[in-house]
């Protein structure tokens, strides 16, 4: 017995002695390329105009109009590719106004985009504030604003800012900003009918257009009528396939209404895109596909680069990873929490009852339950969660 | 009429305070990680890892396997630049990895600007590259400035893409205790650009110029390792009562079908011996390749089955189901090597010197059981005869059955 476990032992180390240089914190490896034209990196191309515009800029650093310009061309960059380095880069160029209190109005609206896309919503707020005071017509700062003070429940101050741009931009823009505030009162019939309406008569740019179909869809998902809804994000891919969110949305239905597949196919081939790796990897587990695990590793990798760097990046797809996919509903729980105390849209409603459903917490689930009995919301699948979780 | 802002898809939020990312290294007494009647610690799943060459190797056939639509696509992620460094007597050494794509964007490498990096233009912009590396790069060795050299550069390749790999050396004026970096690569193309510096076994987040101290001795010394491993095992009230369980019938010992009290310290001994060691062994070997994780098992679940088995160890010595009670310990032992092992990881295993630090708690472990042991086994000797003995032996496994089983619900449920 004794030379079996001083065997075992032995052989225990020597395993560990293999392993562990590997495990602890090692670097990748490296290599040096053969062939002088092979391609290393893809980098953005460089558009002459905006080479000079950094020169004159480098010359002049105090020229707003010319930062303004460029950041302002990388944050469309932003929203067309969802690279968040080019968000670095917006910021960078606006590095010289970044800290000041009252920085012109131009910046003010930037930087609350900048903000906004990366979750510091107080932040983003308050500069919106600042802006609407010193722009009262400007419907793009309402605009920006409103979806803010929704994404933070503050229906009131959503509902001021939806209200000036309906006399600052047009109907549909009006109707799309309330749609979610009024979907959230608990008239998603109304709100939906007349969004229906307005977007049947009137044309409307397609970046408008779009945006809008994926406010009806969200509708529609609320009322059950998961048909409707999917058909509706069919046309918003149409107009524009990089649409993120729509994507995201419309792979989330077809996973809840059992089309797992479909899922997984619309968003290869695009997981350079953290929110569309999650939703791949999680549809590609449940239908237990041979792409399931390098998706599940590349996933897990994410998520440990962000931490590492310090970033809680996408608590609420951390959430849905680990319900989903780690099968740990404790953890979920915890991040769903967390991600509620940044945002509080339905979606996280949602993710919070269904992650304290599954870990069996009716107390994780009151902030949404409270929430839930404030606003008179009715949605069918935070509903049914909400449902069960009470009868526990 | 400006576009519509499409709702915040999620994005990566920056971390608010400017704390550096550390490994704990408290006593255990501040930390959860393995009281006992404590709950449950939040762990991975069950999986068996494969060492990190043999996994990368793996990855990458399924995604040949597969197909290049399967395989992600280099992330879409923030600018992060990677700085290794290691003290190696009065030298540095290390390496530094920037993210290609960030140096076109500070060096404009593309000389022909048709969007691609190639190998002969990132070559040609070796020297720029090096030159601008050097001079935004400052270390120091308690204060006292080091010499920063850049050797040649290789490429590496991370999940968002090709990175270049810059060997780093530093020449210090002594051997140092802390570490200095000043560190300013791309934070004015990039605000959300993060130097990454894994240093003694942490890693610390630089988001701007000002210099960082790293302090090299807070890495855990092997002698240190010994002090935890016997803190640890006098601290596992779990881990004491199943070796009480298993040892205390050792003075009252089966003969010829009855039940008397031992009459050689010897014989006792020598079978308290095999059941220590027996144990011992056990929980070295889960203990090693749970430590490295080459075996990785949920906490709850390791939690739970370590508090049976002491239920397990105080029953048989109600019901006499075992004699040859150094199986059990061996059996069971197994076990709460994998408790002992969350304790080591908490600690960091530094990369140097593992097999030191794994055999020095290991042995820390050891001594401490060997000092209860030898503290208890004369008295128990000593008292084999009386009615105490018979009172601590039934009444005393009895209590301890009850006390493990209410443990081992407390662990299921948290």
């Amino acid at each position: 017995m004794l030379a079996l476990g001083a065997v075992g032992l032995a052989a225990a180390l020597t395993a560990a002695a293999f392993v562990a240089p590997g495990r602890v914190a090692a670097a990748a490896a490296t290599y040096v390329p053969s062939d002088a034209a092979q391609v290393i990196a893809t980098v953005p191309m460089r558009d002459p105009s905006e080479v000079a515009a950094r020169r004159a800029l480098g010359e002049a650093p105090e020229r707003v109009e010319l930062a303004v310009e460029l950041a302002r061309a990388d944050i469309e960059r932003y929203r067309v590719l969802s690279d968040p380095r080019y968000l670095g880069r917006a910021q960078a160029t606006l590095a010289r106004w970044w800290t000041l209190a009252e920085p012109p109005p131009e910046v003010l609206l930037l930087r609350a985009t900048i903000e906004q896309a990366v979750h510091q919503f107080p932040e983003a707020r308050a500069d919106l504030d600042r802006l609407v005071r010193l722009r009262p017509d400007d419907a793009q700062a309402h605009l920006t604003r409103a979806v803010v003070a929704t994404i933070t429940a503050d229906y009131a101050a959503a509902r001021d800012s939806c209200q000036a741009t309906a006399r600052l931009a047009s109907a549909v823009v009006a109707a799309t900003c309330a749609a979610p505030l009024d979907a959230i009162a608990g008239k998603a019939d109304d709100a939906y009918r007349r969004l229906a309406g307005l977007l049947g008569a009137a044309r409307g740019d397609p970046p408008v257009r779009g945006w809008a179909l994926t406010a009806l869809a969200e509708l529609a998902y609320m009322r059950g009528d998961t048909d409707a809804a999917q058909a509706h994000l069919g046309v918003a891919l149409a107009l524009d396939p990089d649409d993120v969110y729509a994507r995201n949305l419309l792979a989330d239905l077809r996973m809840a209404t059992g089309h797992s597949a479909e899922a997984s196919r619309m968003l290869a081939g695009r997981e350079q895109i953290d929110s569309h790796l999650v939703r791949r990897a999680i549809a590609e587990h449940e239908l237990h596909g041979p792409d399931a695990a390098p998706l599940i590793a590349a996933m897990r990798e994410r998520l440990a680069a962000a931490a590492e760097r310090g970033d809680r990046i996408h608590l609420r797809e951390e959430a849905r990873f680990a319900l989903a996919v780690e099968l740990d509903a404790d953890r979920a729980v915890r991040l769903a929490r967390a991600n509620w105390s940044v945002q509080k849209e339905l979606a996280d409603a949602r993710l919070l009852a269904e992650a304290a459903l599954a870990a069996g917490d009716r107390e994780a689930a009151a902030p949404v339950l409270a929430w839930a009995r404030t606003t008179g919301v009715h949605d069918v699948t935070l509903d049914r969660f909400l449902a069960r979780l009470v009868t526990r | 009429m400006t576009d519509p802002t499409s709702p915040a898809t999620p994005r990566a939020m920056p971390d608010p305070m400017n704390a550096p990312t550390r490994r704990p290294t408290t006593y255990p007494i501040n930390r959860p990680a393995h009281c006992p009647m404590n709950g449950r610690i939040a762990r991975s799943t069950i999986c068996v890892k494969l060492p990190t060459t043999a996994a990368r190797a793996l990855t990458v056939a399924v995604f040949a396997i597969c197909g290049l639509a399967a395989s992600p696509a280099w992330a879409h992620k923030p600018s992060d630049a990677h700085l290794r460094l290691e003290a190696d007597g009065s030298m540095l050494v290390g390496r530094l990895d920037i993210a290609v794509r960030d140096l076109d964007g500070a060096l404009g490498i593309d000389g022909d600007g048709n969007g691609e990096v190639t190998w002969g233009e990132l070559s040609a912009a070796a020297p720029r590259i090096a030159d601008y590396a050097q001079h935004r790069l400052a270390l120091a060795a308690d204060g006292a400035p080091c010499a920063v050299q850049l050797g040649s550069a290789a490429l590496a390749e991370l999940s968002d893409g090709a990175y270049w790999a810059l060997p780093v050396s530093a020449r210090c004026t002594h051997e140092p205790r802390s570490i200095e970096i000043a560190y300013s690569l791309l934070f004015d193309i990039d605000s959300m650009h993060r130097g990454l510096a894994h240093v003694a076994g942490q890693t610390v987040i630089l988001r701007d110029a000002r210099p960082v101290r790293i302090a090299l001795g807070d890495a855990t010394s092997s002698g240190s390792f010994v002090k935890e491993g016997v803190w640890h095992i006098w601290m596992g009230i779990d881990h004491i009562l199943f070796l009480m369980c298993l040892i205390l019938p050792a003075v009252f010992q089966r003969r010829t079908q009855r039940w008397s009290a031992a009459d050689s310290l010897r014989d006792v001994c020598k079978e308290v011996f095999e059941i220590v060691t027996a144990f011992t062994l056990a929980h070295s070997i889960t203990l090693v390749i749970s430590a490295v994780g080459l075996v990785s098992l949920p906490s709850r679940a390791v939690e739970t089955a370590i508090a049976l088995s002491v239920v397990a160890a105080a029953l048989n010595n109600l019901l006499r189901t075992i004699d040859a009670r150094w199986a059990v310990a061996f059996a069971l032992g197994l076990l709460h090597g994998f408790g002992f092992s969350s304790v080591l990881i908490d600690l960091g295993l530094p990369s140097r010197e593992l097999i030191g630090a794994l055999l020095g708690f290991n042995l820390g472990v050891e001594l401490g059981q060997a000092a209860i042991v030898c503290a208890l086994l004369p008295v128990l000797f000593w008292i084999r005869r009386t009615l105490a003995y018979q009172a601590l032996l039934w009444a005393g496994s009895g209590a301890v059955a009850i006390i493990a089983t209410l443990w081992s619900f407390q662990r299921f449920a948290a």
